[in-house]
């Protein structure tokens, strides 16, 4: 028996875009490769199970690859901290499951403000709903509809995540104030869905979820995507995709098992590796007629990097809040201050999400802040004080996108099969400094409204004493309006190989300032769409088409 | 080239090609069967994490919950490059705890509360290593979390981990109530409109221009 190593499309990533495209693809019989430098986890591979659970957060599942250094992770160099994943799901596997949509204003920045390196998205929160739609039935979101500040959006698998004593707190401190509020939405069951269990409120999210509640792609997408005969690989680390005469053959990979090389030739090759692996992987890919990199005649492929503006925000409060329950990122958020009002001194907004804190452990550490019980006879005092009576508001900015923070490679630096590594460069605006400064004072102002605050501490602007957190990564091969300002166009066609596509968060050309998986999936479920529908045009165009000129749906 | 595959299974479970990766993975809960400590050592911490978080007012001393098996497992045995927090190996954290010996342990206690000080100011980065795994391993054991049900109305709920039951028995539902009063609004699409930029901002507007005419 053998295996075929020819095929339809070749998708290279299976996280959130990659097992979305999958998935929707194998759906109308397009045959799929799918190419995976991770493996499968296993239900026990979390720690929740484990009294030493709340350690593990910076141990096995630390978001950092650097920190965590599994084989199948690539160590990055530079000034941040990429939070990544790697394995069947990719940072899925440890994704907050905060499903907010972006806005419509969101869409529009360029026509806005366009300060930087901020264009408008060549596509319109219209043209992206049905699809949010669709990935929303996928995934099975939790939802609570009638938000006044976002746009309709349809009811959910189940109701929103329960609040519980932080939700309705908070919630009480916004309407105090007049502010825009509501549930988060939240990619965590509230029904049970296939085989995954619903969420039984355990607070720990942030660990991955062994009960298949959060919407993992390893639980969402790939056992149907495997029922419709994907070729899912794991252990299969890309080395090369590969190109000839202006369109994209297929890709090299190492077998991580058996160190052997194989080669996979396909029609359509579609890069959803993350906005590090994807802008790493087509840089590692130069070769005649692409001498710095697929896809990057115009030098723009790694730049734009966002990763979102943030502070957090630790109150205690005089009473009990049971913040060790429910879902730990994003039980509700305001939008109050979303909109850009440059009577502010700056462009952009800002989300106040609220959300929770872990066990006795995390508490007694600091929490979110750094505010350490101390040791010896103060410490009783300390904890007792503070254990389970806290609230966290993050202040989540819309960062802008520069053109100098940017994914390189380090050449001198390799990864477990000699590939050289992402260097990471990222420096927060000062616009998005101003942002988050002035928004780290409206948290301050919606904890007090919600009750009687006993201590306060803060990462400050840009976490503690380093770069923001890279949880969100973003914007490096970005969709746009011209070969000029992007690298795609806007059904993600590379606009020098018209037949290889990014379907990953390296295609938003702005970051808004909320979670950005559910607006990822949803342009790679529109992408999938493009390809499924236009298969035999794609193939056959020696050049992208223009935004005008391709054939659309 | 096709690759060929069948029904080939390894001959042992160490010919499983994913066993080798294991050994470059911290095992989740530890390295079991976990550090043995000679009696010397096994004093010297104990009376360490006794002055980290005193016992008392209802909540039991470390030395009592057994957070030396704790260390035991989070430390990597010798051979183990310590990759992974503590970021310190068991050669040399015996090594430390050797070096404290009986005469720390016959100490009077403030003067081993002094050294104590001392090691937090001359040896920062192991000293909170030290604190930081005490409190991992303290507020992880059974009769820790017994106290805080026990004494803390914040905390009777609290389970020795997260799975497997959650805590939906006794998380509280969203107050309806509260949503008769939520205020929002939304800029629509056709509704954005560019904005006079503030100073600080002025000649940073891009050049991109857009196909279509949609902006700038």
């Amino acid at each position: 028996m053998t295996r075929s190593n020819e095929t339809d499309v070749l998708v290279i990533g299976a996280g959130a875009g990659g097992a979305a495209v999958s998935k929707r693809l194998s759906d109308d019989g397009i045959k799929v490769i799918c190419l995976e430098q991770g493996d499968w986890l296993h239900p026990l591979d979390h720690p929740h199970l484990y009294d030493g659970w709340e350690l593990e957060r910076i141990r096995s599942w630390d978001w950092h690859s650097n920190v965590r250094q599994f084989p199948e992770d690539y160590p990055t160099t530079g000034n941040a901290a990429p939070m990544m994943m790697n394995g069947v799901g990719g940072s899925t596997l440890h994704y907050a499951g905060a499903w907010p949509r972006f806005k419509p204003v969101d869409f529009r920045k360029g026509t806005e403000h366009g300060v930087e390196g901020t264009i408008d998205w060549p596509i319109s929160y219209e043209d992206l709903e049905p699809f949010y739609a669709i990935n929303d039935a996928e995934i099975g979101v939790a939802r609570r509809v009638g938000d006044p500040g976002n746009p309709p959006r349809p009811e959910g698998w189940g109701p929103a995540s329960r609040g519980g004593k932080i939700g309705n707190k908070m919630g009480a401190g916004f309407n105090k104030l007049g502010w825009h509020w509501w549930p988060a939405d939240n990619a965590i069951l509230t029904r049970e869905k296939d085989t995954r269990l619903s969420c039984n409120d355990c607070g720990f999210c942030l660990g991955g979820c062994p009960r298949g509640s959060i919407a993992s792609t390893d639980v969402t997408y790939w056992p149907k995507a495997i029922r419709n005969g994907v070729d899912l690989r794991t252990n299969a680390r890309v080395e090369k995709v590969n190109v000839k005469n202006g369109k994209a053959t297929g890709a090299t990979y190492i077998d991580r098992l058996t160190g052997e090389r194989h080669e996979i030739t396909a029609k359509i090759v579609v890069m959803a590796a993350n906005a590090i692996g994807t802008p790493r992987l087509l840089l590692m890919s130069a070769q005649p007629g692409h001498p710095d990199g697929l896809a990057n005649s115009n030098g723009l492929v790694g730049r734009h990097l966002m990763f979102h503006s943030w502070s957090f925000e630790d109150f205690w409060f005089d009473e009990p809040l049971d913040g060790f329950k429910g879902p730990e990122p994003a039980v509700s958020y305001s939008q109050q201050f979303y909109d850009t009002n440059t009577d502010r001194g700056f462009v952009n907004g800002f989300s106040l999400q609220v959300g929770t804190a872990l066990g006795p452990a995390n508490s007694a550490l600091g929490t979110n802040t750094g505010n350490t019980a101390p040791w010896g006879p103060g410490h009783r005092k300390f904890f007792n004080d503070h254990f389970a009576r806290h609230a966290l508001v993050y202040v989540q900015g819309e960062d802008l996108p520069v053109a100098t923070n940017r994914v390189t490679l380090e050449t001198d630096i390799v990864d477990s099969s000699g590939l050289p590594v992402p260097h990471v460069h990222y420096e927060l605006h000062e616009n998005d400094r101003r942002l988050i400064e002035w928004g780290r004072a409206r948290a301050l102002e919606a904890a007090h409204a919600a009750g009687t605050v006993i201590d306060t501490a803060s990462t400050g602007i840009g976490g503690v004493d380093g770069p923001p957190p890279g949880w969100h990564i973003m914007g490096t091969c970005r969709m746009g309006n011209t070969p000029e300002d992007s690298v795609t166009n806007k059904w993600n066609q590379t606009w020098d190989v018209p037949n290889l596509f990014i379907t990953d968060a390296s295609s938003l050309p702005t970051g808004a300032a909320v979670n950005p998986t559910s607006t990822l999936q949803a342009v790679a479920v529109r992408a999938a769409e493009y390809i499924k529908r236009r298969f035999p045009e794609i193939v056959g165009q020696k050049v992208t088409p223009s935004n005008t000129d391709a054939p659309g749906f | 080239m096709d690759i060929a595959i069948g029904p080939r299974p390894p001959r042992n479970a160490e010919a499983d090609p994913r066993s080798k990766f294991r050994a470059g993975k911290p095992p989740i809960g530890g390295w079991l069967p976990g550090l043995a400590f000679t009696p010397t050592q096994t004093v010297v911490l104990n009376t360490i994490v006794d002055h980290l978080i005193p016992g008392g007012d209802g909540f039991p001393a470390p030395s009592e919950v057994n957070v030396v098996a704790f260390f035991g497992k989070y430390l990597p045995p010798d051979g183990q490059e310590p990759r992974w927090f503590p970021f310190i190996g068991e050669v040399e954290f015996k090594g430390r705890l050797d070096a404290l010996g009986e005469d720390f342990n016959g100490a009077d206690p403030t003067d081993q509360i002094e050294t104590l000080q001392l090691m937090e100011q001359r040896d920062p980065v192991f000293f909170h290593r030290l604190r930081d795994l005490t409190y991992y391993a303290y507020y992880s054991r059974p009769p820790v979390i017994a106290a805080i049900n026990k004494n803390l109305e914040a905390g009777k709920d609290l389970r020795n981990s997260p799975q497997p039951y959650g805590y939906s028995d006794t998380m509280d539902d969203w107050n309806d109530q509260l949503f008769n009063n939520v205020q929002g609004s939304y800029t629509r699409t056709e509704d954005v409109r560019p904005v006079e930029l503030p100073d600080a901002l002025r000649g940073t507007r891009n050049n991109h221009k857009v196909e279509g005419g949609l902006s700038v």
